[in-house]
C-alpha cells in the first residue's frame, strides 16, 4: 500500500496538497475588497461568510476568528493577506493585527493592509493585488516533493444520505480512513447530531476517558437543544431527501453515518474549528450543513475534505452540484456509494464505491482504491469541483443567540 | 442475486437494494451462511426496509444490530417499514411538549 504523496513542504509538521495565497477580510465590510483581489489574482482564495461577526456573542465571534486563522494555518496556504478597515477597528476577535499575530505563529508569510493606512478602499485593493501577485509568484517557487502520508489530514462529511451510505459509501471511506491512519495520517469526522443513537459505541472507542465524557456531553447538549424545539427531530433531520430515500429515523441515519469513522481508536475530541495536536482519528463537534462543515474541517487543518454522498433522491437529469469548493483552501472530493448517483452525477463525483451495492467489489477493495485516489488528489490531481470557478457561500456554525 | 441485506444477526428488518413489487419472493443476504426467503406484502422502493418477521406495535425495530426506533403499528412479515409505521425515540421535542402539557 502506497504511503507517500507529493506535497508542498511547509514550516510546520504537515505538507500542503495545494499552494494558495489566502486573502482574509477582517470584518464583513471588507468582503468587497477581498473579492476584488481574488477575482484579479490567480492562485488566491478568500472566505466570505454570510452574516459575519456583527451582533454575535463572544463565543461565536471566536468561532469566526478560529475559522479565518485556521484557513491561514492550513498547510495548503502558502501566505496570507489580511484586509482591514483600520488598526483597532471593530470587535477584538477579528481585529486585523490580532488575526495576523496568531497566524504568524505558523511561520508563514502574513501581512495586513488597512483602508486607513492605504488612504482609501480602492487604494488598499490596488496594494492587495500587487502583494497577492508577489506572494503567488513566490509560492510558485515551492515544489512538490514526496512526503510521508503521516503529513496528511483529511476531513469527511456525509450527506444526501440514503441506504447505500451505511452499507457501501461510509464503510468504504472508513476503510480508506483506517489505511491512512495506519500510515500515520489523520482523519477528522464530525456531525454531532448524527451521533445521536450511536454515541455510546463511539465514546467507547476514545483512548482517553475524558474525551469520551466530552463527546457524550456534546451529543447530550445537541439532543437537549433538539427537544427544546418542540418538534419531532425527524421534521428537521433526517432531512426530507433522507426520508424519501428510505432512512426513517435519526438513530438509523446516525448508525449508517458513523461507519465513516472506520475502526480505529479515537485519539482526540475537538471543539468546533480547532486543530488536533495528535495524529490519528479525531471527532470534531460540528453541524452537518454542506455549506458549513467542509470549511470547519479545513480550519481544523484538513488538507483534503471529502463529501460522502448518498443521493438516491436526486433528480436523474443533470442534478445540482451538492457542494462546490466550500472548504476554502482544502479541495473538496465528492464520493458516493450509490451506483445510480455515480451515473446521474458523473460530472460531480470523484470516486464511486457503488460496486459494493452491485456485488462486484468488496468494501475492503473499494476502500483501498479510495485511499489511492485520496493520495492522488493530495499529489495534485484536481477534483471535479476544482475545474469550476465557483465556491458555495459559507455558513459558519454559530451557537447564537444574536443581538 | 440478493434483493435485500440483513446487516446484523439481531436485525428484524433488511434493506432492499432493488425495486421490489408486492408479492415478490425476496432473497435476503444474512450475516450467517444461509440466505432467507420471504414474500413481500408491499411494494418496496430501492433502499427502503422490509420486515423480516411480524412486528407488533411498540416493538423495537433493530438495524445495524442497534435500535433505530419503535413500530407505531403492527407490521406483517414482508411489509414495508418506514415513516408510516416506525418512529424514532431520540431528540423528540414533540414528546417533551406533550409530557409538559399533561402536567
Amino acid at each position: 500500500m502506497k504511503t507517500t504523496f507529493l506535497g508542498f513542504p511547509r514550516p510546520g509538521e504537515m505538507a500542503g496538497t495545494r499552494n494558495y495565497v489566502l486573502v482574509i477580510p477582517a470584518g464583513r465590510v471588507l468582503s468587497i475588497a477581498a473579492t476584488r483581489v481574488t477575482d484579479y489574482v490567480t492562485g488566491t482564495k478568500t472566505a466570505i461568510t454570510g452574516g459575519g461577526e456583527v451582533g454575535h456573542h463572544k463565543r461565536d465571534r471566536e468561532r469566526i476568528a478560529r475559522l479565518l486563522i485556521g484557513f491561514a494555518k492550513n498547510p495548503n496556504t502558502y501566505a496570507t493577506i489580511i484586509l482591514g478597515a483600520r488598526k483597532d477597528f471593530g470587535y477584538r476577535e477579528v481585529e486585523p493585527y490580532s488575526l495576523a499575530h496568531e497566524i504568524a505563529k505558523a511561520g508563514k508569510p502574513v501581512e495586513v493592509l488597512t483602508v486607513e493606512e492605504s488612504g482609501g478602499l480602492e487604494r488598499m485593493v490596488e496594494e492587495g493585488i500587487a502583494l497577492a501577485r508577489r506572494y503567488v509568484h513566490q509560492a510558485s517557487l515551492v515544489r512538490r516533493e514526496p512526503v510521508s502520508a503521516d503529513k496528511l489530514a483529511i476531513g469527511v462529511k456525509c450527506g444526501w444520505s440514503d441506504a447505500t451510505s451505511g452499507i457501501a459509501g461510509n464503510p468504504a471511506f472508513g476503510k480508506a480512513a483506517d489505511l491512512l491512519i495506519a500510515a500515520g495520517g489523520t482523519v477528522i469526522f464530525s456531525e454531532t447530531t448524527e451521533l445521536i443513537g450511536t454515541e455510546q459505541d463511539i465514546a467507547e472507542r476514545c483512548v482517553d476517558k475524558a474525551d469520551a465524557k466530552r463527546l457524550l456531553a456534546m451529543v447530550s447538549e445537541i439532543e437537549e437543544a433538539a427537544k427544546r424545539t418542540g418538534e419531532d427531530i425527524r421534521a428537521i433531520n433526517p432531512v426530507p431527501s433522507n426520508i424519501a430515500a428510505g432512512i426513517t429515523t435519526l438513530e438509523e441515519k446516525s448508525l449508517g453515518a458513523v461507519f465513516k469513522a472506520g475502526t480505529s481508536k479515537i485519539v482526540g475530541v475537538l471543539e468546533y474549528a480547532t486543530q488536533p495536536t495528535k495524529k490519528g482519528l479525531h471527532f470534531m463537534d460540528g453541524w452537518m450543513s454542506a455549506f458549513s462543515l467542509p470549511m470547519s474541517l479545513a480550519a481544523a487543518g484538513a488538507q483534503i475534505s471529502l463529501y460522502q454522498l448518498g443521493g438516491e433522491d436526486l433528480p436523474s437529469n443533470d442534478p445540482p452540484m451538492l457542494a462546490t469548493n466550500n472548504a476554502v483552501v482544502s479541495p473538496l472530493m465528492m464520493i458516493t456509494g450509490n451506483p445510480r448517483t455515480a451515473g446521474k452525477a458523473e460530472r460531480s463525483i470523484d470516486f464511486s464505491s457503488g460496486a459494493v451495492i452491485t456485488g462486484e467489489a468488496t468494501i475492503d477493495a473499494v476502500g483501498e482504491a479510495l485511499y489511492a485516489k485520496i493520495l492522488s488528489i493530495a499529489s495534485g490531481e484536481l477534483t471535479k469541483g476544482e475545474t469550476i470557478r465557483y465556491s458555495d457561500p459559507l455558513d459558519p456554525y454559530f451557537l447564537g443567540p444574536v443581538f | 442475486m440478493f434483493h435485500a441485506l440483513q446487516l446484523e444477526p439481531a436485525d428484524n428488518v433488511a434493506t432492499v437494494v432493488a425495486v421490489v413489487a408486492k408479492n415478490t419472493q425476496l432473497t435476503v443476504q444474512t450475516p450467517g451462511a444461509r440466505a432467507l426467503t420471504l414474500a413481500t406484502v408491499d411494494d418496496i422502493p430501492f433502499g427502503h426496509k422490509v420486515a423480516l418477521q411480524p412486528l407488533r406495535k411498540g416493538e423495537i425495530v433493530v438495524k445495524y444490530g442497534r435500535p433505530i426506533g419503535r413500530a407505531t403499528a403492527d407490521i406483517p412479515q414482508g411489509g414495508l417499514v418506514g415513516i408510516h409505521n416506525l418512529e424514532g425515540m431520540r431528540g423528540r421535542g414533540d414528546l417533551v411538549q406533550e409530557r409538559g402539557a399533561a402536567k
